[in-house]
Formats: C-alpha cells, sequence, structure tokens
C-alpha cells in the first residue's frame, strides 16, 4: 500500500474511533557513521531506521502510539492503541486540551546541500578521519586521539486531521577531532571545531570546510601544552567568553529557559522547569543592552533548520530577548494557545517512535559590534576561555557552572599566558546582565548541539546557536576543589 | 513482543544471508508504556514497538556494521550488504582479534506477565492515586509510570545463540510546592515491586518538610547520602572510569589506582566501600548477556576501597591477553559497568543522620557532569530535598547547592554505610543498588537562587 495511503488510513480510521485531532508522522532515517581512535578504525556503520507514529486527541487527552512495521493491519493497531491510550489519559486530566487555530500547511522541502554527504565515498570519508589522526599522532605526548564524521537524511511525511500534508528531507552533516593528553598528573584534551563533533544542516561542503587534518597537530599541541599550564585562578574578574562555549551558554541558560513546556511545568519531574514565568513576558530584563536573543528555524546551517515543525507549524523567526528584554517563547500549539499566541513552529520528535516536544531551533545571539582583536585589547584585566568541557545548570537553569578546554589570561589588553582547568560559575539573568560587550559577525559561528536531552522516554534533540565571542565583568571564576 | 521461536528464526534467516568469514547479529526489541504526569494529570501518554537489528560484518581484521529495523527480507539482506561493505572498507586492525566464542548463559528470571500485560488504563490508576497523595498537600505532582518489555537475542556464526525476555517497570514522583519539591523513585522488572503509595509519601514528606528553605554558606560540610545521590556517584565513576577503554586510553580516574595487570591496585576509597557489577543477580537489573552475546560475570571492581579492575568487552580484553567480562552495553561504544552494587553497612539512615553534629541530608543531585576525569570531579546541584543537619537531627530545609567535588575523594570520605540498599533503574537499562551514606566532607561551591 503507498505511504500516504496509510497515512489516510490511520486519520479516518482515528476519526472514526472518536479522535477530535489525529497527526501522523512517517520517518525514514539513514545514517552513516566514521570513528576512529588513536589509529583505529572504531566504528564504520550505516543505521537505518522506518516507522510510523499516531497522535491523537480523545475526549480531550493526548495517546500516542507507533511501530516500526508499517503496514496497514500494523498501523490500524496503533491508530488503535493511540484511541485507546488517549481514553486512559482523560481519567487523570486537567481539562480538554486546546491546540487554538487549524493548522493546514501543505507543500515539500529540502535542506539546501550543494553536495549529497552520501555520494562521497566511505573510502573518502574515512581517509579525512585517518588523516587528521596521523596528524594528532605526530606529536608527542598524546596518548588518545578520536576523530568523527556523522551524515543524516531524514524523510519525514506529516499530516493532519485539519489538512495539513508536509514532506521533507532534511540533511545533516557532521564532524569533529580530540587529542588527550596524559602527564605530570594531568589529564588534559583539545578538540576541534568545538566539543565532540560541529554539526549542521549541510551538505558534504560543510565537513570539508572544517579541514580537519590542517588543524590536527595545533589541537594535539595545545593539548599536550596544557599539560603543564598553570591553574586558573580563584577569583572574580572580567571574562571574555568564545564563540563555541558562548553556544552552549545560550542552549542551557536561555534556549532551555524559554520552552514553554518547561515554563508550564511539563518537564518538572526530569529536565526541570524555568525561571521565565509567564509573568516575565516582556516585563524582565534577561540581559543587558547588549543582548539580543533570536529563536530561528529558517537559519542555516543551524541544527535546527526545516520547513516545518512536527505539528505542521512553518518554520520562522522568533525575538526571544530585544535589548535585554525578554519578549518571545519557544512554543506548541498547546502552549501557545494557553497563553493566547500564535505557537512559531519549535515542536520536534526526534524519531518515529517519540512525540514532538518543544525544541530549540537555532537560538542565537545576534553579532554585536566589537572586533574580537579591539575586544581583548579594551581588556585590561581578566580571562578568555573557550570550547566546552563541562556544563552544569540547576533545574530552574539559575545556578551554571561551565568548564572549558582553554583559557588564557588578559593582561594589559593582550592574551597571556595559558591555562588549564579553567571553570567559571554564576545566575543566569545576572551573567546576561554584565554583558558589556559582543563581537560582530567576523567571529560569529552557527554552532551545532547534536546531543540534547529531553522527555521521557528521551529524546535527543539537534540544536543550533549561532554566538561570537561577548565579554561579561565581574565574574566568579576557578572553581574546582 | 516477539518471543524466542521468532527472534531466533529471524536471526538465523539473517544470518543466512552473510558473505562474511564471520558475522554477528545482535537483535534488541522493546515494547513501551510511558504515562507522564505533570499538575496533577497525565499530559503524554506514549507506547512504541521497535525490533532493531545490529550487525557486525567480519573479514580477516576488519570489522564493519550495520543497523536495521526493517525487518522484509530485502531490508535485512541490504543491511548484511552494507555491514560487509563496511568490513571490507576498513584498515585492518593488528588488536581486532574476532569475535568472541560461543558460552552459554545462565537463564536468568525477570519475567513477569502482569507488568507485560500492564494497561494504559492500569497505568492511569496508578498515576491518578499518587497525585491525589499530592493534592492533599496542596502540591504540584509530576513523573512518568511505565512499563514494558525488553528483548535481547545474539546469533553469530561461531555459534553463539542466546536469547532473553524481560519486563520492566519504573515509577518517578516529584512533588512541588512554592518553595520546595520532593522526590522518589522505584524501578524493578515487576510492577508489584513497586509500593507506589510508598513512594507516593516518600515524595510528599520531602516537599512538605522543604517548604522555607534557608540559604547557608557554600563550603565543606559533612553529608548524608540519600541511596538516589550515591547513585549518582556510581553511575559517574562507571561512565568516567570503570570500563577498561578509559583505562587503556589514560582518561580513567582509575588510572592513578590500578596495579599492574593481574595485581592489585592501591587503596583510592574508604575500606568501608565495595563496589562490583553483576548483570545476572536477580537483585539488580537482571539481563543474562552482554550484545555480543558473552555471559555478564561479576566483576569486583572495588573491594574494601582498592582498586581491582575494570570491565571488559571482547575487544578491550582481547588487546590484555584475558576474556571478556560481558560488559559490551549497546552494540557499538565502550565496555560500561551498568548493574552496579555497593555493600550495604550497618546503620540505618536514622543513625547516619543521627551521627552528624553538623551536616547536610541531600536527596538527590541533578545534571552532574564531569569538570575533571582526574579523580573524577563533578559539579550538579542537589534537588528535590535538602535539610540542615544540627546535633543528629534535622533542623531546616536549605536552598540548594552547587557542588564540585571528586566523586573519588567524595567514596574515601565514607564514614558510615546505610544497611539498607535500594536498585535505582534508569530509563536505559542502567541500574544500581546501593545504600545511602554518610561521608565527613563534601565541597559545596554555590548556591542558587
Amino acid at each position: 500500500m503507498p505511504l500516504d495511503d496509510l497515512i489516510s488510513r490511520a486519520l479516518d480510521l482515528a476519526a472514526v474511533k472518536g479522535a477530535a485531532y489525529c497527526d501522523v508522522r512517517m520517518v525514514e532515517t539513514h545514517q552513516e557513521r566514521f570513528v576512529v581512535r588513536t589509529g583505529v578504525v572504531d566504528t564504520l556503520s550505516n543505521d537505518e531506521s522506518l516507522g510510523i507514529g499516531v497522535r491523537v486527541l480523545v475526549n480531550g487527552s493526548w495517546g500516542f502510539a507507533s511501530t516500526n512495521l508499517v503496514s496497514p493491519i500494523e498501523v490500524d493497531q496503533i491508530t488503535s492503541l493511540a484511541v485507546e491510550i488517549a481514553k486512559a489519559s482523560a481519567h487523570s486530566s486537567n481539562g480538554p486540551v486546546s491546540l487554538g487555530p487549524p493548522v493546514t500547511s501543505r507543500g515539500v522541502y529540502t535542506t539546501p546541500v550543494q553536495t549529497d554527504p552520501f555520494t562521497i565515498s566511505p573510502q573518502a570519508k574515512l581517509e579525512l578521519l585517518l588523516q587528521a589522526d596521523r596528524q594528532m599522532g605526530a606529536v608527542k605526548g598524546i596518548s588518545a586521539r578520536t576523530g568523527n564524521l556523522v551524515f543524516i537524511k531524514e524523510h519525514k511525511t506529516f499530516a493532519n486531521s485539519e489538512g495539513a500534508h508536509v514532506e521533507q528531507t532534511i540533511y545533516e552533516s557532521g564532524g569533529g577531532i580530540m587529542a588527550t593528553a596524559r602527564g605530570n598528573g594531568e589529564v588534559q584534551r583539545r578538540s576541534y571545531p568545538q566539543s565532540m563533533r560541529q554539526q549542521g544542516c549541510a551538505g558534504w561542503e560543510f565537513v570539508a570546510a572544517m579541514d580537519l587534518a590542517g588543524n590536527a597537530e595545533r589541537v594535539a599541541t595545545e593539548a599536550v601544552a596544557l599539560l603543564s599550564a598553570d591553574q586558573c585562578p580563584s577569583g572574580v574578574t572580567t571574562l571574555i567568553v568564545g564563540a563555541s562555549q558562548l553556544g552552549l551558554q545560550i542552549h542551557e541558560s536561555c534556549g532551555h529557559a524559554i520552552e514553554l513546556d518547561r515554563v508550564l511545568g511539563s518537564e518538572a519531574a526530569y529536565a526541570g522547569t524555568s525561571f521565565l514565568t509567564t509573568d516575565k513576558l516582556n516585563n524582565f530584563q534577561y540581559g543587558s543592552e547588549h543582548v539580543n536573543v533570536t529563536a530561528d528555524s529558517v537559519r542555516l546551517p543551524g541544527l535546527g533548520s526545516y520547513g516545518w515543525d512536527d505539528e505542521g507549524v512553518p518554520a520562522q523567526s522568533t525575538p526571544v530577548v530585544q535589548n535585554g528584554r525578554f519578549v518571545g517563547y519557544l512554543t506548541s500549539r498547546e502552549t501557545a494557545s494557553g497563553l493566547g499566541l500564535p505557537p512559531n513552529g519549535s515542536m520536534r520528535a526526534s524519531s518515529w517512535n517519540r512525540i514532538p516536544l518543544i525544541r530549540m531551533t537555532n537560538v542565537s545571539l545576534e553579532p554585536g559590534n566589537w572586533k574580537l582583536d579591539d575586544l581583548i585589547a579594551d581588556t585590561d584585566d581578566g580571562i578568555y576561555m573557550e570550547m566546552n568541557r563541562s556544563w552544569s545548570i540547576d533545574d530552574r537553569r539559575f545556578n551554571f557552572q561551565f568548564g572549558t578546554e582553554v583559557g588564557y589570561e588578559i593582561k594589559h589588553g593582550k592574551l597571556g599566558k595559558l591555562l588549564k582547568n579553567s571553570t567559571y560559575t554564576g545566575i543566569t539573568p545576572e551573567f546576561w546582565n554584565s554583558c558589556d560587550a559582543v563581537c560582530n559577525e567576523d567571529s560569529w559561528t552557527m554552532w551545532g548541539i547534536p546531543n540534547c536531552g529531553k522527555g521521557q522516554p528521551g529524546q535527543i534533540g539537534h540544536t543550533g546557536h549561532g554566538a561570537a565571542p561577548a565579554r561579561f565583568r565581574d565574574i566568579q571564576v576557578g572553581v574546582m576543589t | 513482543m516477539m518471543g524466542r521461536e521468532a527472534a531466533l528464526a529471524l536471526l538465523d534467516k539473517a544470518l543466512g544471508y552473510s558473505k562474511a568469514q564471520e558475522t554477528d547479529i545482535f537483535l534488541g526489541a522493546q515494547d513501551l508504556g510511558l504515562s507522564r504526569f505533570a499538575g496533577g494529570a497525565i499530559h503524554q501518554n506514549v507506547a512504541h514497538s521497535d525490533v532493531t537489528l545490529n550487525i557486525r560484518s567480519v573479514t580477516g581484521k576488519r570489522l564493519g556494521r550495520a543497523t536495521t529495523n526493517d525487518l522484509s527480507d530485502a531490508g535485512v539482506q541490504k543491511a548484511m550488504e552494507l555491514a560487509h561493505q563496511n568490513a571490507m572498507l576498513m584498515p585492518e586492525d593488528p588488536a581486532f582479534n574476532g569475535l568472541p566464542d560461543p558460552s552459554d548463559a545462565a537463564n536468568v528470571d525477570s519475567w513477569d506477565e502482569s507488568t507485560a500485560q500492564c494497561s494504559p488504563k492500569a497505568r492511569a490508576q496508578i498515576v491518578r492515586g499518587i497525585c491525589l497523595q499530592g493534592k492533599e498537600h496542596n502540591l504540584n505532582v509530576s513523573g512518568a509510570c511505565r512499563t514494558g518489555v525488553q528483548e535481547i537475542a545474539v546469533v553469530s556464526s561461531r555459534g553463539t545463540r542466546a536469547y532473553h525476555a524481560g519486563t520492566f517497570a519504573g515509577l518517578i514522583i516529584n512533588t512541588m510546592s512554592e518553595t520546595s519539591a520532593g522526590w522518589a523513585k522505584g524501578g524493578s522488572w515487576r510492577l508489584s515491586d513497586l509500593d507506589t503509595e510508598a513512594l507516593g509519601k516518600e515524595a510528599v514528606s520531602k516537599a512538605v518538610a522543604g517548604r522555607n528553605p534557608v540559604a547557608i554558606e557554600p563550603g565543606r560540610y559533612p553529608v548524608v547520602l540519600d541511596t538516589y545521590a550515591v547513585d549518582d556517584i556510581l553511575e559517574a565513576l562507571s561512565l568516567y572510569g570503570m570500563g577498561a577503554q578509559a583505562v587503556q586510553e589514560g582518561r580513567s580516574w582509575m588510572n592513578d589506582f590500578i596495579g599492574p595487570q593481574g595485581s592489585l591496585g592501591t587503596q583510592a576509597m574508604s575500606p568501608a566501600v565495595t563496589i562490583w557489577d553483576e548483570g545476572s543477580s536477580s537483585h539488580g537489573w537482571p539481563v543474562p548477556f552482554d550484545a555480543e552475546g558473552v555471559p555478564r560475570q561479576r566483576v569486583d571492581i572495588i573491594t574494601k576501597g582498592v582498586v581491582n579492575t575494570p570491565v571488559h568487552n571482547s575487544y578491550t580484553a582481547g588487546k590484555e591477553g584475558t576474556v571478556s567480562t560481558g560488559h559490551q552495553e549497546n552494540f557499538t561504544g565502550p565496555p560500561v559497568a551498568s548493574n552496579l552494587f555497593m555493600l550495604e553497612g550497618d546503620s540505618s539512615l536514622e543513625q547516619l543522620i543521627g551521627s552528624t553534629e553538623r551536616g547536610i541530608y541531600i536527596t538527590r543531585f541533578f545534571y552532574t557532569r564531569v569538570a575533571h576525569s582526574k579523580g573524577c570531579v563533578m559539579t550538579g546541584m542537589t534537588r528535590d530535598g535538602t535539610f540542615m543537619i544540627e546535633n543528629g537531627q534535622i533542623t531546616h530545609p536549605v536552598k540548594d547547592l552547587r557542588f564540585t567535588q571528586s566523586y573519588v575523594e567524595a567514596l574515601a570520605a565514607v564514614e558510615h554505610v546505610g544497611s539498607e540498599s535500594k536498585l535505582i533503574l534508569n530509563e536505559v537499562g542502567f541500574a544500581t543498588r546501593v545504600p545511602a551514606l554518610k561521608l565527613s566532607s563534601f565541597n559545596f561551591t554555590g548556591v542558587t537562587v
């Protein structure tokens, strides 16, 4: 049976069984993974997944069921099961779910790529990693080295009982390398382009442009140098956060905090809630006047880029923080309806067997006016930290602590000695209100985070975060035992 | 659910498609039902069913992989061909010694029919009861109740032929007032093992007692850790160092304490601390064999504070001329100690608190991440019930604190060990059975708003 007929079958059966609303997603994913560990190809794998998920509203409550067996009989079974589950949900309900105005999107979207990554041979991809591995291995003092590449092609069809029908093909390409050095009673590491890997909604050109091999020797040399570097001092100082690290700072302290499902308590038992309660919308100084944040699902090559979200709502750009003032959430149809707002297309599911949740799109700090060199020259005394090594934040997204792979002392407007085990900590609104400078587009990069966990059962989300280096005053640094 | 016959028949058929010198196939299947609640009502309620074939194709010292959940003949044949092609593309790995030899795993009983058959309605009734408990105390209740079936099977061209099916049940409860929160978590392979009312009471009591917390100064304090916090310590020590890959690459906390092969290591923790991994124990999360079909062995990792050995898969074991301990947790990735036990002591929780002149009682840790691999230095927050202990008694709730603390040093500071252990089963199958602990010192580095 044609796949579209299966989708129609599920929509029709759900209506017959009493569903006031139904949506169906069929998702086929093809992934190529390459991992090289210290001279050895650890993983060369092709992973394929296909399945269908049916979500229904019955008696005002949600039910969802899914299967990897894409056949008429299985589609009938999961549709019936989704209805049964929704009826069970209605036994423990706070009232009927409202979705707001109907969504009737129709169309086709494909990630624009210059070169389909699946047209590049696996040999060429492996050789790219092995070359970088050899370069890292040539540096004395390296105890372990890793490199990885990931390519994903996801074909997704979404239809709902309100008339929406959209088809999307999303491409992702990513890669990265890391060198680990051990000695002097220390273990230190350096990564490139960022921790784990850099990933984007793009083709092979995205990985080719990284020049992993060309950066491998530098990365390894820096890892070894960290073994004999000074410990990051402890105290309160001026901090310049590098672009990659700031991408994760945005993700943790802004991106999660603006998810309206968290704000309303849906994630309380797991990921937590948010300090950005609804009374603060348009009424809270989240950061300084230099802080402008946008949530945007059309900003390639960000990992949060697509045509429509998994409720069929079109991709769009939403202001989140304007001149420091908090002005916008990431929303679903249900949560937006509760606040009387239009949904902004932020619902995504990690696979066919998960329901869509509010997920970050490309939540980015807009560039400022400073050149990085000028910003450092303008800083008399402080520390520059870059590339994430550890991250932690409390359940309301207030208290955070980050560690970075490298730090550099700043003295009299110049970068000075290398610092190891660099960390900084703070309270989110205090931190962003201490921002007095953001660098310009020259040093602004769209970073991809391919490992954002949320939901039960767990889902891994892929998010984008544009950032340039920025300066923060009076920050607590050097938090180690 | 597939069942033994269908699962093994599928794997046998798939194996027949292989052109490689050696092949093994790991089947993982799950039927899950999960009811999630927040604000005192179910807001997400889901079911899924999936079967994945994970294929390893070996040619000489080359190993290629492919996975698929397309169980049609064409789908399986395509995956088998891709795995073979990938193997042919690989450079030779001199350290790869082929697939593991077949070995019989012990039969482990972890099947409960009523858990397998648990309906969405039955889960909704559990949720309703818990939400009513919270409502009586004006608390916002959220959490998740899950039940399901997990099947694993491995067949290899070397003769491995293994199948296991188990059930699982889990309940987490979070209770919140305007100023406080509580927590409880239960897990087992039998739903009837979960005393849902008692878990509800536990979560409610913490939130009720935790109202209007007081901020205290960060610094070093003695602590009493509830089992949930101890679970976090063992999980981190496992993920950041109890596997042989991390040790072989020199990035494990064990590297500073481990002895030369075959000899004992050095004292890293208090003599009161003994930790082992035992996948086939019915007191934990019983899974008789790993993703390579190797029986899960008991591995004594820490004995009276002395570091012994990490856990192995066939690859890391081959590098050291030994045999796998059965700890290839997933199809790819390093060996993981995922069924950990800590030996109980002789103190009740009340005695642990009673022995503390001035310290902090911690329900659980949240968002813990490794800040430095050496010593397994972790940072994270306390959450869902943090209280001041003064003169052997809990006196008042305190605002949540951030810590930055070596977990190895934390276990070196263990003074007393609780006499009762609790099974903590997380969503992806990682399990610990741990007691509460009293530590002489724990380093708090910040406080939240």
